[in-house]
């Protein structure tokens, strides 16, 4: 039933043909081809599709179209003016308030409503008026600064030739995403594609057959074709070479709920309109094994059936004879911690299109990694991996979830048997039951020490549930041995990870790929044994922290760039203070308690023992155009500004001429995956050498020397070296057929050494450090916890953007917030963003980052990565703040209210009533 | 969708006569908040939707002898912009201002509330404390109906076929008079009740509790009043002694669901806590008027 309705947009009357009941968000991108409204959750859940409705913001996917008649709607591509950004945007690009920019058309327009009726809003009204928009990125805090800060002047100033690095740059790909122009996986489809939904398993563990599928194409002309496990060249796929596990759609057997059964492919509508039981699939359930007591029990059933044990790698590392030196210990604490499935709660779910180009297949998507999506693309279907070419769209947040398969073998099947595009966005529900989590672990470890405190011995045990399928669960299993002792040196190491399957969804890489996990526990272990000998938290790790000369428990040797003790160092005055604070608050009694706490972490940079090599280029064309052609894709890190930053100081020419093409898989070399903090480090250092290897060729046309300035002037390259000047006329230069006249290359693998028996080499080249206090309350009569403030010192080497490293800070402390507090991902009870909560605006602490810049040689410009420490400590040092407010040890995480409570009611004995 | 009927008729009695003669499934759209989801979800057959957010005394608040007459499709933003009803009823403002984000209170509507029947509904706990009544309009014609006896389950509720609410009466307060709402999530904000607590209650000049009325919400298949709870509070000046009984009175009135927000015995904790909060904050309220 569609009837005509009009309404204004941004100020235009528009009349739309369409059902009353579809929803506005619906309307505005289908039907008015405006998508910088976007949708994350179609539930009310998320508000990214935050629009204003005469004035008033509204989520667009709770307003059917009928009620919109005759009101004003506002969009974010409503808000720049004459092509200039408004006050609100400008304030958002200079504060860095967008990273992925999948909530920021939200976040601006539920901004936009406060202040046209409070143009100076004090904080909680800020925090108030955007409480109902998530963001997974930037842990809000420069959101409600930029909201906070909207008056202030627009500062377009640009940093000159070689000062693009240390700058406090605003993204270079800010500006679209301020005014909606940004693409995402959904933004960009065909409007003559077909789409692909999913048919998934209700079960955790069944046996199925498809039955007679004729009467649903009978009852449904619109469905075009329905895809079964037969359709697939190759029906296996997984992140490691000789693993390929996961089968793209279940062939007769499904071990998760929200595996995929079927594809079916068709017009939009009728796919809408099939209702899930009317596809013939008849299940038959088989016992589910849920959880690691179930896994690793004795003659449990096998999720894979060639999996013995269902153990799926086991792995280890010893150094010196940690259980004799335990035994001599003046001090030793142990201890089990437990950690959820969590879920990554990207505000984007994923989506993509594909198309048939002959014998070629093009594939738009939303990834962190676009080679790999490529390679496994093609061997999915039997193709050479040349004939896939890989175009990322915008990526609205991957933490990690974004690295596996999602729609990009389905939609890549359907476009090459049918020879149309194909799209498909995943729904809420089903981008929850169907992607990676983070792994739920136990860890079982001891630590030990001599009377003064120094660390002698650790012993760690790490089982994690790896769910129904590989995908980097053997990475998990062997970075955590690695990190098993903290940031501390510790001569006698034994240590153990462990991955087993179950019948859940696949664990996969998930922001600190386990560390974050065994984090929990050696923090915990670390205030055990200060209390034991009456010592500072924070002065038994500075006593312990690695330092320079010192070896690791893989018996790496580092040599510079260890910086936790300098962090630590800058955390004690605040430090100090917070304890004050906390004894001065806790003596006026109530309900509420105060804590503080610490955590100190350590991440090795890049792969385990593995290269993780990058190639970077930047080509001058013979119209004097600058291309930096970038493979690694910017998941909102800021990766293609600080690549950028680096290579143009690398150059010698501003920042602003540079025009970007990042990871197309034509274009660009493979810089690897957007993974493991690694983008800044080892693509960094490509960049670096491209533009050293550009100016390089440049100076020697010019016969100049290497302290030499160089000037871009329209097709003219001006080379100044003291009084000598020349100039480099591009256009008479022999030319590629791409127009490039001159072309520099860099690329960098990071120098490690695999693991051996004993887990023991040089695993990575550099390591990230950081130490962070938390100052949290805790409502003793209903186990409530309420994060107050968080101090972060973080050594990054070298700040190459300010503005990031301090958006990577503070958006992995609101991940570390959910982890520690509010996030447990249950298959069946929590597939939406309605049950499973991520903090809000309104949980999310002051954060104060302190950057510590301990320079690594081998990095550009001392640089090396910071997207996942930010997350490491928060959760060990929220715990540390609710131990000390209560005195209760948090052994399972999160530490929702009921579980704290009944844990101080444990350890104050019978029933007291607070009030 | 393709299934679904869309009317957005002007009065009441055209949308009762729209919902009278559906056949088979009938929706009254009002916010969406609730049904939209429910509808994505395939919760709920697809068939005639009313959509009664144009019907305009559906959307007045009308002072009425003292008290407030609210149009069941009131948002919580107009509520909550009322100094009126605020002033009288800051409980029953406070409870329905606590339902989802910003952008959720410009939808969401008090009848929505109500007829959607969620046992964890925040403005319900608050209307039963404060006595409220709604008209009930059918095709048999206009009805009061106390606002305890609408939801009679999750999900479902009392009224017939045909029939809408379409206001809901809050009466006149006596001086020194006062209530309040708390509820327990555990994130900040946007999150389903765990529990819900209002309390109302009015002080005589001595300052002893003369009445008292107390309910809970999410602790049972649908919002409770309790008037053992209640009867801790009156005839007292509310002191200690009154507030532990009524939070081992609100305890002891639990049947709580055991889930993922929290354990049968956290939530019966939680009620007690909050009933004692929750009346200390509407003694205070009714001390200073």
């Amino acid at each position: 039933m569609s009837a005509a309705t009009s309404f204004s947009v941004n100020g235009g009357t528009v009349r739309v043909t369409a059902p009353p009941l579809k929803r506005l968000a619906d309307v505005l991108r289908e039907d008015l081809g405006l998508t910088g409204t976007k949708i994350g959750c179609n539930a009310g859940d998320c508000g990214a599709c935050t629009v204003l409705l005469d004035g008033r913001q509204v989520c667009a996917c709770m307003v059917p179209l009928g009620q919109a008649a005759g009101r004003a709607v506002t969009t974010v591509e409503g808000l720049a003016e004459g092509g200039r950004l408004s006050a609100l945007q400008a304030a958002f690009q200079r504060h860095g308030a967008a990273q992925c920019g999948i909530c920021t058309p939200g976040m601006l327009l539920a901004a936009s409503d406060l202040l046209a009726r409070d143009a100076a809003p004090d904080e909680p009204a800020v925090m108030d008026a955007l409480g109902g928009v998530l963001c997974r990125c930037t842990g809000y805090r420069k959101i409600v600064e930029a909201v906070l800060d909207v008056a202030a002047p627009q500062a377009d100033s640009e940093p000159a030739a070689g000062s693009a690095v240390g700058a406090r740059l605003a993204k270079l790909d800010g500006m679209a995403m301020l005014t909606g122009a940004t693409r995402f996986g959904a933004d960009a489809i065909p409007a003559d594609a077909l789409w692909l939904r999913v048919v998934r398993s209700p079960h955790a563990a069944a046996r199925f057959a498809v039955g007679d599928l004729a009467p649903l194409y009978d009852a449904n002309p619109g469905l075009v074709r329905v895809l079964s496990a037969a359709d697939l060249p190759c029906n296996g796929f997984g992140v490691y070479p000789d693993l390929k596990d996961q089968p793209v759609l279940a062939d007769g057997v499904v071990r998760f709920r929200g595996e995929a059964v079927l594809a079916l492919v068709g017009e939009k509508t009728a796919l809408e309109a099939i209702a899930d039981e009317a596809v013939p699939v008849a299940y038959e359930p088989i016992a589910a094994v849920v959880g690691l007591d179930a896994a690793m029990a004795e003659g449990a059933p096998l999720v894979q059936a060639d999996k013995p044990g269902n153990l799926l790698i086991d792995g280890g590392l010893r150094k010196g004879d940690a259980e004799a030196a335990l035994g001599s210990c003046a001090a030793r604490a142990e201890g089990v911690f437990e950690t959820a499935f969590v879920e990554h709660a990207y505000i984007e779910p994923e989506a993509g299109w594909a198309r048939r180009l002959g014998k070629r297949l093009e594939l738009h998507v939303s990834t962190q990694s676009p080679y790999m999506d490529r390679d496994e693309t093609a061997n999915i279907l039997g193709l050479a991996p040349e004939q896939v070419r890989v175009l990322p769209s915008a990526c609205g947040g991957g933490f990690g979830g974004k690295l596996d398969l999602s729609v990009q073998p389905l939609i890549a099947l359907a476009a090459w048997l049918l020879e149309r595009p194909v799209a498909c966005v995943y729904q809420r529900p089903e981008s929850m039951a169907s992607s990676t989590k983070r792994h739920p672990a136990r860890i079982r470890a001891r630590f030990g020490c001599d009377a003064g405190g120094i660390l002698q011995a650790v012993t760690m045990n790490a089982d994690f549930d790896t769910g129904a399928y590989a995908s980097w669960g053997p990475t998990v299993a062997v970075r955590v041995p690695v990190h098993a002792t903290g940031p501390y040196h510790v001569p006698h190491v034994s240590a153990r990870g462990r991955a087993f399957f179950s019948n859940a969804p696949p664990a996969g890489a998930f922001r600190g790929f386990g560390v974050p996990q065994s984090a929990i526990a050696h923090e915990a272990l670390m205030d055990d044994l200060a209390a034991q000998l009456g010592l500072d938290r924070l002065a038994i790790r500075l006593r312990n922290a690695l330092r320079p000369g010192q070896a690791t428990a893989s018996g790496q040797v580092l040599q510079a760039s260890v910086g936790l003790a300098p962090c630590l160092e800058a955390l004690a005055p605040p430090w100090s203070a917070a304890l004050a604070d906390a004894a001065a608050f806790n003596k006026t009694g109530g309900a509420w308690r105060r804590g503080v706490g610490i955590g100190c972490m350590w991440y090795g940079i890049g792969n385990t023992g593995l290269p993780n090599p990058s190639t970077m280029a930047l080509a001058l064309g013979r119209d004097g155009a600058l291309t930096f052609y970038n493979g690694a894709v910017d998941i909102g890190q800021g990766s293609s500004t600080v690549l950028s930053q680096i290579c143009a100081d690398a150059l010698g020419l501003p920042l602003g001429h540079f025009q970007l093409v990042v990871g197309d898989t034509d274009l660009t070399a493979d810089a690897g995956k957007t993974s493991a903090s690694r983008q800044t480090f080892v693509s960094g250092k490509a960049a670096q050498l491209a533009g050293e290897d550009l100016r390089g060729q440049i100076l020697r046309l010019a016969n100049a020397g290497p302290d030499a300035e160089i000037a871009l002037d329209g097709t003219a390259l001006r080379v100044t070296d003291g009084a000598a000047r020349h100039v480099i006329e591009l256009d008479s230069l022999p030319a590629a057929a791409d127009g490039t006249v001159l072309r520099g290359e860099g690329s960098f693998d990071p120098p490690t050494t695999p693991l051996d028996d004993n887990g023991q080499g040089n695993p990575y080249a550099t390591y990230g450090f950081a130490a962070q206090l938390a100052v949290a309350d805790v409502d003793l009569a209903l186990g409530v916890t309420k994060v107050r403030k968080i101090v972060a010192a973080h050594d990054v080497g070298r700040a190459i953007n300010p503005i990031q490293v301090e958006g990577q800070i503070h958006g992995g402390i609101a991940q570390g917030l959910g982890l520690a507090l509010m996030e447990e991902y249950i298959p069946g009870q929590t597939e939406n963003l309605h049950d499973y909560l991520i903090p809000t605006v309104g949980d999310v602490p002051e954060i104060e980052v302190i950057v510590v810049e301990d320079a690594e040689p081998l990095g550009p410009f001392g640089a090396k990565g910071v997207g996942e420490p930010g997350l490491i400590p928060t959760a060990p040092a929220i715990l540390g703040a609710i131990r000390h407010a209560t005195g209760v040890r948090i052994a399972r995480v999160p530490a929702l209210p009921h579980r704290l409570r009944a844990a101080i009611l444990a350890q104050a004995g019978p029933e007291d009533d607070t009030p | 969708m393709d299934a679904m009927q869309y009317e957005a008729p002007g009065s009441v009695d055209e949308a009762v006569a729209l919902l009278a003669a559906a056949d088979g499934a009938a929706w009254v759209l009002a916010g969406g908040t609730d049904l939209l989801v429910q509808l994505r979800a395939d919760l709920i057959e697809p068939g005639l939707v009313v959509d009664i957010k144009g019907i305009s005394e559906l959307r007045a608040i009308t002072p009425e002898n003292g008290g407030f007459r609210i149009g069941a499709a009131v948002t919580g933003a107009e509520l909550g912009e009322h100094e009126g009803v605020k002033a009288v009823w800051p409980g029953v403002v406070e409870a329905m201002e606590l339902i989802g984000s910003v952008q959720i209170q410009g939808r969401a509507t008090l009848g929505g509330n109500l007829c959607n029947a969620s046992p964890a509904a925040d403005s319900v706990p608050a209307l039963i404390a404060a006595e409220a009544l709604c008209s009930v309009v059918g095709p048999k014609g206009r009805r009061e109906v106390a606002v305890a006896e609408v939801a009679t389950g999750p999900g479902e509720t009392s009224l017939g076929p045909g029939e809408i609410v379409v206001d809901i009466l809050l009466p006149e307060r006596p001086a020194r008079a006062a209530d309040a709402y708390l509820r327990f999530i555990p994130r900040t904000e946007m999150d389903i009740a765990v529990v819900g607590v209002a309390v109302s209650l009015v002080l005589d000049e001595r300052g002893v509790c003369a009445q008292a009325r107390v309910a809970l919400g999410a602790v049972a298949p649908r919002a409770l009043l309790v008037p053992e709870a209640a009867a801790a509070l009156i005839g007292g000046t509310v002191d200690d002694d009154a507030l532990e009984r009524l939070a081992a009175a609100a305890r002891a009135a639990c049947r709580p669901i055991d889930d993922m927000r929290g354990t049968v015995a956290y939530r019966t904790k939680v009620a007690g806590v909050l009933a004692r909060r929750a009346a200390g904050i509407a003694l205070a309220r009714a001390r200073s008027e």
